[in-house]
C-alpha cells in the first residue's frame, strides 16, 4: 500500500493518480500541458506534503548544518531559506534540500519524498556530537506550493501579512485563511510563488490543509488557477533548469559536477562532510559536468539516452522532456567540461538516429516573458 | 501500444468500420484495398498530452506486430505496432506539426499510415471487432 499525503482525498476525487516515491500522488488533474501553462500564465497549486520536513533545533543547530552541508548556514540571515545538498564523504549528493532558517537555533529542512528515511538516518547518524534536537514533522505539517505570476495577488486576499514584505527566499509566519502557516517565497517551477507549511496539521486530520487548498482554488477559479500534479511539477522544474534528485543528482554526483557552485558558500578550511573531494574538484576540475540542451530538429530526449559528438558517446541524458513553453524537446545531461560550453552542437541518440541539440543556459524560457524575474517584489 | 496507466470511468469512442488490436491500434480498409492505421481513442486518452509522433518513411515494409514508430506524451514514450503487414504508401505529415490531432481525432484526422497490404484477410483474422474491443477495454478498466 502506497502512503498518502495530507490532500489525498482531493487527489483521489479529481486526479489521475500515480505512485511516486512510495506515495499515491496526482500525475495530473486536467492534463500536464494545461496545468503547466496555468503556472506560467496564472498560477497553480501543488500538494508537496509527500516531501520530508525535519526540524533541527538547538544551540548547535547552525554548526551541525555547517558540518552536513557545503553551504554556510551562518551566512544565511534569519527568516531566509536556502538551497543546498547533503553530501557524503566522497562529495556525492545524499539529497538536495531547502532549509528554512527561522532563527540561529531553529531550522526546518525540506527533503525529497524518496529520501525521507535515508536523510533521517543521515541526520541522526551525524548529529551525535552536536547539541541539537531533530524531529520529523512530515506527518504534522502539510506542505502546499502556490506558484505563478498571480500567486502573490491572489494569496494576499487570504493572508494577514503584506506578502510583498517576503522577498524571494524569504519566509514569515502568518495566517492564511485564518490558519497559522510558515510561508516562504520559494518553489520548484521558476515562477514567483510561495510554499506554505500548514502548521499543526496531522495526516489523519488534514482539515486545515484542505481549507487553505480549497480557498485558494475558489479564489483563483476565474483567473485560470488550476491544481497541478507531479507531471507539470516535473516539466516546470526542468524548464527552469532545476535538478531532480534520482535523475540529475545522486550519491555519486558532486555539487561541482552538478554545476551547483552557487551553494558552495564556505571558505576553504571550513570542515564539512565531503569537503576534501569538493575542494579538490573546485581546484582541479571534474571529468563531467551537468549541462542543459535544447533539441534543434525534433525528437524528445529522455533519461538514459546517449549524448554524442562526432560519432562517439560523450555523456548521458539525466532529464528530458517536451517543453510546453518553448514547444520542443529539452534536457539535462552530464558531459566532459571541456565540451560543455554554451552554443556547442551535440547529438542525442534517439532510438536509431542522432538528433542535433544545442548546449544552452537555463532557464530554457525567455525570462522577460516567464519566470519570477518579471514579477514585482519577487527579487 | 504499451500503456502503463489504467483508466478511470471515462468512456471511449470505438467506431464501427474499424478493426482493433490488443495494443490499441486500429486498421481500416479503404475502398481501394489499402489500409489506414492509427491508435484508438482509449490509447490517446490513456497517454494524454500527446506531443510527438515518430512514423516510418514511405516505402518501408512493415510486418504485422512490428514496431512502426512511437507516440510520446510529456512523460512517456510508447511503441506503436503494425496491426497488419504492408508497405507504407502514405504517412500523415500533419502529425509532425500537430501531434495533438491524435487525441482530438484519433480515427479520422489522426490517422498515421496508409499501407498497401499483401495478405490483409489472413492478417486481419485475429484483430478485434468493435464489440470485442469494447469488452476488452471494459475489462482493462475494471482491473484498475
Amino acid at each position: 500500500m502506497a502512503r498518502k499525503s495530507h490532500l489525498y482525498s482531493f487527489h483521489l476525487e479529481k486526479g489521475k493518480l500515480t505512485e511516486f516515491s512510495g506515495f499515491d500522488m496526482p500525475l495530473w488533474y486536467r492534463g500536464i500541458i494545461e496545468e503547466h501553462h496555468a503556472v506560467r500564465n496564472a498560477a497553480g497549486l501543488f500538494d508537496v506534503s509527500h516531501m520530508g520536513r525535519y526540524s533541527i533545533k538547538g544551540k548547535d543547530a547552525a554548526s551541525f548544518l555547517n558540518y552536513i552541508l557545503p553551504s554556510d548556514a551562518l551566512k544565511v540571515k534569519e527568516r531566509r531559506a536556502f538551497y543546498s545538498t547533503l553530501c557524503n564523504e566522497n562529495g556525492g549528493i545524499v539529497d538536495d534540500t531547502v532549509t528554512n532558517k527561522i532563527d540561529e537555533t531553529d531550522y526546518l529542512m525540506v527533503v525529497n519524498a524518496g529520501n525521507r528515511e535515508k536523510d533521517w538516518n543521515w541526520l541522526l547518524a551525524h548529529s551525535e556530537r552536536f547539541s541539537v534536537e531533530i524531529r520529523d514533522f512530515s506527518n504534522d505539517i502539510a506542505l502546499i506550493a502556490f506558484q505563478g505570476p498571480l500567486a502573490q495577488t491572489l494569496m494576499q486576499k487570504l493572508c494577514d501579512l503584506e506578502l510583498s514584505q517576503i522577498k524571494r527566499f524569504g519566509l514569515a509566519y502568518c495566517n492564511v485563511s485564518g490558519i497559522r502557516c510558515l510561508v516562504s517565497r520559494t518553489g520548484y517551477t521558476g515562477e514567483d510563488g510561495f510554499e506554505l507549511a500548514v502548521l499543526d496539521t496531522p495526516l489523519d486530520d488534514p482539515t486545515k490543509a484542505l481549507k487553505i487548498w480549497n480557498a485558494i482554488l475558489d479564489l483563483g477559479k476565474e483567473k485560470g488557477v488550476l491544481p497541478c500534479g507531479l507531471g507539470a511539477r516535473d516539466s516546470l522544474r526542468l524548464e527552469a533548469g532545476m535538478c531532480l534528485y534520482g535523475n540529475d543528482l545522486d550519491d555519486t554526483t558532486t555539487p561541482v559536477e552538478a554545476d551547483l557552485g552557487f551553494i558552495l558558500t564556505k571558505e576553504n578550511g571550513d570542515e564539512y562532510i565531503g569537503r576534501k573531494v569538493i575542494w579538490s574538484q573546485l581546484k582541479n576540475g571534474t571529468k563531467r559536468k551537468r549541462i542543459a540542451f535544447s533539441m534543434k530538429s525534433g525528437g524528445i530526449p529522455r533519461h538514459g539516452y546517449e549524448i554524442r559528438l562526432a560519432g562517439s558517446k560523450i555523456g548521458t541524458v539525466t532529464s528530458g522532456s517536451f517543453s510546453p513553453t518553448i514547444k520542443n524537446g529539452i534536457g539535462m545531461a552530464y558531459i566532459p567540461p571541456e565540451l560543455s560550453e554554451k552554443g556547442r552542437m551535440v547529438s542525442v541518440q534517439i532510438r536509431a538516429s542522432e538528433h542535433p541539440a544545442l548546449v544552452v543556459g537555463t532557464p530554457f524560457y525567455d525570462t522577460s516573458k516567464y519566470g519570477y524575474k518579471r514579477v514585482p517584489n519577487s527579487n | 501500444m504499451a500503456i502503463g496507466l489504467m483508466s478511470d470511468s471515462e468512456t471511449y469512442e470505438i467506431p464501427t468500420g474499424y478493426l482493433y488490436t490488443r495494443d490499441h491500434e486500429w486498421a481500416q480498409r479503404k475502398d481501394d484495398g489499402n489500409v489506414l492505421i492509427g491508435i484508438t481513442d482509449y490509447a490517446a486518452k490513456m497517454l494524454h498530452d500527446i506531443v510527438y509522433v515518430t512514423l516510418p518513411a514511405v516505402g518501408q515494409n512493415l510486418s504485422k506486430q512490428e514496431v512502426l514508430g512511437q507516440v510520446e506524451s510529456v512523460k512517456t514514450v510508447s511503441d506503436i505496432y503494425a496491426p497488419v503487414s504492408g508497405t507504407v504508401v502514405k504517412s500523415n505529415d500533419r502529425l509532425t506539426k500537430e501531434p495533438e490531432v491524435v487525441s482530438s481525432s484519433p480515427y479520422k484526422d489522426g490517422w498515421m499510415l496508409e499501407l498497401k497490404t499483401k495478405d490483409y484477410d489472413s492478417d486481419a483474422k485475429d484483430l478485434m471487432t468493435p464489440d470485442s474491443y469494447r469488452k476488452y477495454v471494459a475489462e482493462l478498466s475494471e482491473k484498475d
